[in-house]
């Protein structure tokens, strides 16, 4: 049985606790599985820090683990968090698999991106919600690259399809006062808004604009069913975008808990062939749920359009494997003549 | 704060001229993550490189003959791979007209923002060549709106010719220099016709 130590970098209090807890349940699942089957004869045996939140703690943890022995990391919730670790990796040989939707623009050769790019979530989000809502947004974000390059790529999409932004809205990370930003919704009626805020934040502006908000549809990118407990009746009707949405009581709780999942399971069965490849060899190899595309290291992955409906998401659309064009340089142009009949 | 206008890299065409080296595959997969086909060239660049979008080229050991174009003249954005950070080396690169660079050894970043301030700094220079071109035409025709203003002079005073200069050159949309051109040209026709007899 040969044993291989894995990192796990996730932060297990703080604002966005929830969404790291349900990567590292996938992870941790997934280790269990690994290490419970004779055929691969692999033992993960993961090493674990808890940066609790705080940007500067995760590349000296990062380092730490890295400097242990293991080479492979799972972890990282934010953009923020993962440019901080990227010099260490450089410097260490390390490798992250990062399981969370981000705002692209981005190939290391040190990262594994198991979840979706802005072709993945942004693009199909809007795509699916001009010729349902209209095309006069609202843009809201934590301050900080996700929420900033997000907002940024959607204006240009909403210009693109001939609509209006009709305002851009910063809270820095864990601020709860979002009283302004409703009232201004209230005043403006947008069509639709983009919420790229995360975690407290996220939800004291759900809460409100579900007690105030006049019933405006609120479109995500990383909303999953870990954070429906944190809203509550708040939920309801909230739309997003995802790689996977949990149907029925089977299948893992949510899209990050899936990504960190199949990621360890695609990287034990790579490991348990030849534990000392190149990353270059091991994404190249057979088998696992994940394809990764060699070029930047992102997931070909399903797009699901979903809206809660009764405490779940309910899909409202489907696309079985997008290709991940984390640059944004394959995209379609939208088209304000085409009436934005949805892409098939 | 103006906003930048994020081109269409995808399938862009960049040409890399750089002896093999590990500089050369670094920059081609940063290349090929955001979309860009690369192909490299050594020691020079055809002719065929004139249709490139975006050319990277080598300083250290650069000179003007590896490029199908004078100094200064590339049709296309220019990034340099800079190795020796001297003012000399520089100096080169800057006359060959490079918009953007990136600092060697090429590891895993820096393309994709080179590409980006090239390809902004690039269309900046152009549009402000044009416009200086432009301004230079009209500087040169003054001596047109000297003389057209002098034949609409003809009973009125200059300021009331000037003004009806800017009116025609309207009513045709033409520019004044245009417009005092053609009036030029059939200048002693309408000067007969406007002189009180």
């Amino acid at each position: 049985m040969r044993h291989v130590e894995i990192g796990l970098l996730f932060s297990r209090s703080g604002s966005y606790r929830l969404l790291s807890e349900a990567c590292r349940l996938g992870a941790l699942r997934a280790a269990e599985e690994v290490n419970a089957d004779p055929a691969l004869g692999l033992a993960l045996v993961p090493v674990e820090r808890d940066p609790a939140g705080e940007a500067d703690a995760y590349a000296p943890l990062c380092a730490e683990v890295l400097s242990g022995g293991a080479r492979h990391v799972v972890g990282c919730v934010t953009s923020w968090s993962r440019k901080e670790v990227i010099p260490t990796l450089e410097r260490m040989g390390g490798i992250l698999w990062y399981p969370c939707p981000y705002e692209g623009f981005e190939a290391s050769s040190q990262v594994v991106y198991a979840h979706a790019c802005p072709n993945q979530h942004l693009v199909p989000l809007l795509r699916w919600a001009f010729p349902h809502f209209g095309r006069r947004g609202f843009l809201t974000g934590s301050n900080y690259i996700w929420g900033w390059e997000v907002n940024r790529v959607a204006r240009d999409l909403i210009g693109e399809a001939g609509g209006e932004v009709l305002a851009e809205r910063y809270l820095a990370m864990g601020d709860a006062d979002v009283g302004r930003m409703v009232a201004e919704i209230r005043a403006t009626r947008p069509d639709f808004v983009l919420n790229n805020l995360v975690g407290a934040s996220s939800h004291a502006f759900l809460t409100a604009m579900a007690d105030g908000g006049g019933g405006v549809p609120i479109l995500s990118c990383n909303l999953t069913e870990c954070e429906l407990p944190a809203l509550g009746a708040a939920a309801e009707g909230l739309i997003a975008a995802g790689p996977y949405f949990r149907e029925g009581a089977e299948g893992p709780g949510s899209s990050f808990e899936a990504a960190a999942h199949a990621a360890v399971h695609f990287l034990a069965e790579r490991l348990a062939r030849d534990p000392d490849a190149p990353l270059d060899a091991l994404l190249a190899g057979p088998g696992g749920a994940l394809s990764i595309d060699p070029a930047t290291h992102h997931a070909t992955l399903p797009v699901l359009i979903a809206r809660v409906e009764g405490g779940a998401f309910r899909v409202q659309e489907r696309q079985a494997a997008v290709a991940p064009d984390p640059y944004l340089a394959r995209r379609e142009r939208l088209s304000p003549r085409d009436r934005l009949a949805v892409a098939r | 704060m103006r906003r930048l206008r994020v081109p269409d890299l995808g399938g862009a065409r960049a040409l890399i001229l750089h002896r093999p080296h590990a500089t050369v595959p670094a920059l081609a997969r940063q290349l090929a993550a955001i979309g860009l086909s690369a192909e490299a060239h050594w020691p020079d660049l055809p002719a065929a490189a004139l249709a490139a979008d975006f050319v990277f080229f080598d300083v250290d050991p650069g000179h003007d003959g590896q490029f199908p174009w004078k100094p200064g003249q590339a049709p296309m954005p220019m990034i340099a791979l800079i190795g020796s950070e001297t003012p000399g080396r520089i100096e080169w690169a800057l006359g060959m007209g490079a918009d953007a660079q990136i600092l060697k050894p090429v590891g895993d970043g820096g393309a994709y923002s080179a590409l980006l301030i090239a390809r902004a700094g690039f269309e900046a220079r152009r549009a402000l060549g044009s416009e200086i071109e432009g301004l230079r035409g009209r500087l040169a025709e003054r001596q047109t709106v000297v003389r057209a203003v002098t034949i609409l002079s003809a009973g009125q005073d200059d300021e009331a010719a000037y003004a009806e200069l800017r009116r025609l050159a309207m009513g045709w949309r033409v520019t004044i220099e245009e417009a005092a051109a053609r009036l030029v040209a059939k200048g002693e026709g309408l000067r007969v016709r406007r002189r009180p007899s």
